[in-house]
């Protein structure tokens, strides 16, 4: 057991953290990011050899264990750094292109992902498959004799506006048994029948999209895994979004939560004794949240899988999250009226305390975590039939 | 960073779990709580034996032990002994081998200089297991300021009464000495810096024993949830049984994870280690309590019966929760430590983020 970083992963702090300061100064929660500084930024970081740190070194990553993966959202969150915005390719389409992909898929696609220069998103849930992603109905009908069309509506897509290219999950075998009529392909978001727009949330923000899929064409070339495996390929892609997702949250909270403190202390609630009390309840329980992540990073880097504890983690910084911006709103008594222009840090608050909401519900609703809690860390017997 | 626990770890902490599921299954506690001193004196050899006493155990080990002994409510002194008596006699250098427990006669118990030594005069109002254990180390005020006595509980003049305890495998007992000769063992000149220590040591496993506590419970009600069937199922297929076990979980490995990181933490940099025991004892005492209640609301009917087991592990938790040992409320000292950053390099435990 060591909890400090060993020589080469402090270096590799070190390096990090001096060349954010260089390029961003101070946090300022406030401040907006254009797509064209969001694409400056995120080549940047891939030139600085920051994007793909845990890829293997033949896709052109830098073959780092986990741990480094940790440091970088680590220090990036305390920064204020925005995404990667390839982040969906660089964390969850790669990886599922490394292990799943052809020799042509991975040619085509790696290099671009890592520079940035090819954006992805990812259809999976729609409006009839969110828990349930197994009852996903787009159909992929075949186009013969090469190819298949695809039709459907895929909702809460991150990126979709900007991507070219996107991970999608439909249905090729609709007579089949749910889990085992699916395939993944990978769809050219600039294709005849794709139809993208912004869903509105109810922060007023754009963060996600809906996608109308009305005949669109793809290749069998663009097929990932094999045909009627779909399901298997989608898991080992959600898998990859969780395994260090957990310590990219916890290190934002980290970076919120400072914020949070300096929040307080502007209005003067320093010696308020329920906001004290709050206030130490959230910061122990989010150092523990912390050294979970921790723990379970110990244990991928022992065995190749997060352990057990690791599944908490999503869950318990939904809450955590929540009840920060919950306090924050509190701290500023009648001003917490006022939003936009008129409110405190341009309403920054106003906008996390109603965005916070959806932390219980995206990535996986807490009810289906707890599901997964109770079935596979428990062995509790099975909820659902 | 390599937040684990070595094998040699793993290996204490399943034999002592071997050891203790061995001797104690929960019918055997139950009767030592309802039998006279609520505790077993005779096993004092056999934990020797095992090395539960070794000088050489790190705060790491200790904090398993500890964890271990929770989940079972392990009926002997041996937390009294190692987490409040022992590190005032290793600030001694000395090793305790003998069951023990701490009493803090601060204001009540007068030392006394003679030609033959220290003697202690006066009372202490709650000893925690003052009668299961065979040494008494006891901090009291000389002219100097205070200092840390030890005595034996059979010396002359020390009279042990047991009072009625809600944890009856941790009782509490009122302590009166009358002129009992006693040992002196940390002066005034480094009471202080022996306190703090002690503070630090004993709140480790306090929260150790506060996870255990949590665990033991759990395991219980989750064992109970997959058997036992109502409407035809198992209950812990309905979710509004199963979820409630989650939460449990979720809060005691939150718990877990703090109390090995303040372990980790006391032993390689004390200084440092202050914030992450409040933190530990703060997450880990609610964590108990919570989950002791979570276990017997799942177990129903059969969890608020006297007979049933769990409401010994909702006493001890309930008794980790009100410990005063420690100092004042935990909250307000992380609090402040937050706010004020009076001492900044105290809340830099790890590299990772400065705090």
């Amino acid at each position: 057991m060591n909890l400090h970083d060993d020589p080469a992963e402090a270096a590799f702090r070190a390096e990090l953290r001096d060349w954010l300061r260089s390029r961003l100064p101070d946090d300022d929660p406030s401040r907006t990011w254009s797509t064209a500084e969001l694409r400056e930024w995120s080549r940047d970081l891939s030139a600085a050899g920051y994007a793909g740190i845990t890829w293997p070194r033949e896709y052109g990553g830098r073959g780092l264990s986990a741990a480094y993966q940790a440091i970088f959202v680590e220090e990036t969150a305390r920064a204020g750094a925005p995404d990667h915005i390839n982040i969906i390719g660089m964390n969850m389409v790669g990886p599922t292109l490394i292990a799943h992909g052809t020799d042509e898929q991975k040619a085509r696609y790696l290099p671009g992902i890592l520079s940035g220069r090819t954006l992805f998103c990812q259809g999976f849930s729609e409006p009839e498959a969110g828990s349930d992603l197994a009852a996903v109905r787009t159909s992929a009908r075949r186009a013969e004799p090469d190819g298949y069309l695809l039709d459907g509506e895929k909702v809460w897509s991150s990126y979709a506006h900007l991507a070219d290219h996107c991970l999608l999950l439909a249905r090729t075998g609709p007579a089949e048994p749910k889990h085992q009529g699916l395939t993944c392909f990978l769809l050219d978001m600039r294709a005849p029948g794709v139809k993208v727009s912004p869903l509105r949330q109810l922060n007023g923000d754009t963060d996600f999209n809906q996608i109308i899929l009305t005949d669109a064409r793809v290749d069998d070339a663009d097929v990932v895994g094999e045909v009627g495996k779909g399901w298997s390929v989608a898991l080992s892609t959600l898998a990859h979004e969780r395994g260090t997702f957990g310590i990219t949250l916890t290190a934002r909270l980290v970076a919120q939560f400072d914020r949070l403190l300096r929040l307080v202390r502007e209005v003067g609630a320093e010696d308020d004794p329920a906001v004290r009390r709050e206030l130490a309840v959230l910061h122990a329980r989010l150092q523990g949240l912390r050294y979970t992540g921790y723990r379970s990073l110990a244990a991928l880097r022992r065995s190749g899988e997060p352990g057990a504890e690791s599944s908490i983690l999503k869950l318990e910084w939904s809450l955590l999250h929540q009840r920060v911006c919950a306090l924050a709103l509190r701290l500023q008594g009648p001003a917490a009226l006022l939003d936009g222009g008129d409110a405190a840090w341009h309403g920054y608050w106003q906008r996390q305390r109603l965005r916070s909401r959806a932390n219980t519900i995206e990535g996986g609703t807490s009810e289906i975590l707890r599901g997964i809690v109770a079935e596979r860390v428990l062995g509790l017997p099975r909820s659902r039939q | 960073m390599d937040f684990a626990l070595t094998d040699e770890q793993r290996e204490i902490r399943q034999a002592a779990r071997d050891h203790l599921e061995r001797h104690y299954p929960p019918l055997r506690v139950c009767a030592l709580a309802e039998g006279p001193g609520g505790s077993e004196a005779g096993a004092w050899p056999e934990l020797i034996r095992q090395g539960w006493l070794d000088d050489d155990l790190g705060m790491v080990e200790l904090t398993l032990l500890a964890e271990e002994s929770g989940r079972c409510l392990h009926p002997t002194p041996w937390w009294t002994t190692v987490a409040l008596a022992a590190p005032y006699a290793r600030a001694a250098g000395e090793q305790l081998t003998v069951p023990a427990t701490f009493a803090d006669g601060g204001g009540t118990v007068r030392p006394a200089r003679s030609p033959q030594g220290w003697t202690l005069t006066g009372q202490v109002a709650a000893v925690p297991q003052a009668g299961a254990v065979r040494c008494l180390v006891v901090r009291a005020d000389t002219d100097q300021g205070p200092a840390v006595f030890a005595c034996d509980t059979g010396s002359a003049g020390l009279v042990v009464a047991e009072l009625s305890t809600l944890d009856t495998l941790r009782r509490m007992a009122r302590v009166r000495c009358d002129g009992t000769p006693a040992r002196l063992l940390v002066g005034p000149d480094r009471a202080a810096e022996a306190a703090r220590t002690a503070r630090l040591r004993g709140g480790v496993l306090l929260a150790a024993e506060a996870v255990g506590v949590a665990a033991g419970a759990l395991d219980m009600a989750v064992a109970h949830a997959r058997q036992r069937e109502q409407f035809g199922r198992p209950i812990g297929s309905f979710q509004a049984v199963a979820h409630q076990l989650t939460e449990a979980y979720v809060d005691t490995e939150s718990a877990r994870s703090l109390a090995y990181r303040a372990a980790w933490l006391v032993q390689h940099e004390p200084e440092a280690g202050a914030q992450a025991v409040d933190e530990a004892v703060l997450v880990a005492r609610s964590a108990a309590v919570r989950t002791c209640e979570t276990a017997i609301q799942i177990t129903g009917g059969m969890g608020v019966t006297w007979e049933y087991p769990l409401h010994r592990w909702l006493r001890r938790a309930l008794w980790l929760e009100a410990y005063p040992g420690f100092g004042d409320d935990p909250h307000d000292r992380v609090a402040e430590r937050l706010l004020r950053r009076a001492d900044p390099d105290e809340i830099t435990p790890t590299a990772p983020d400065g705090r």
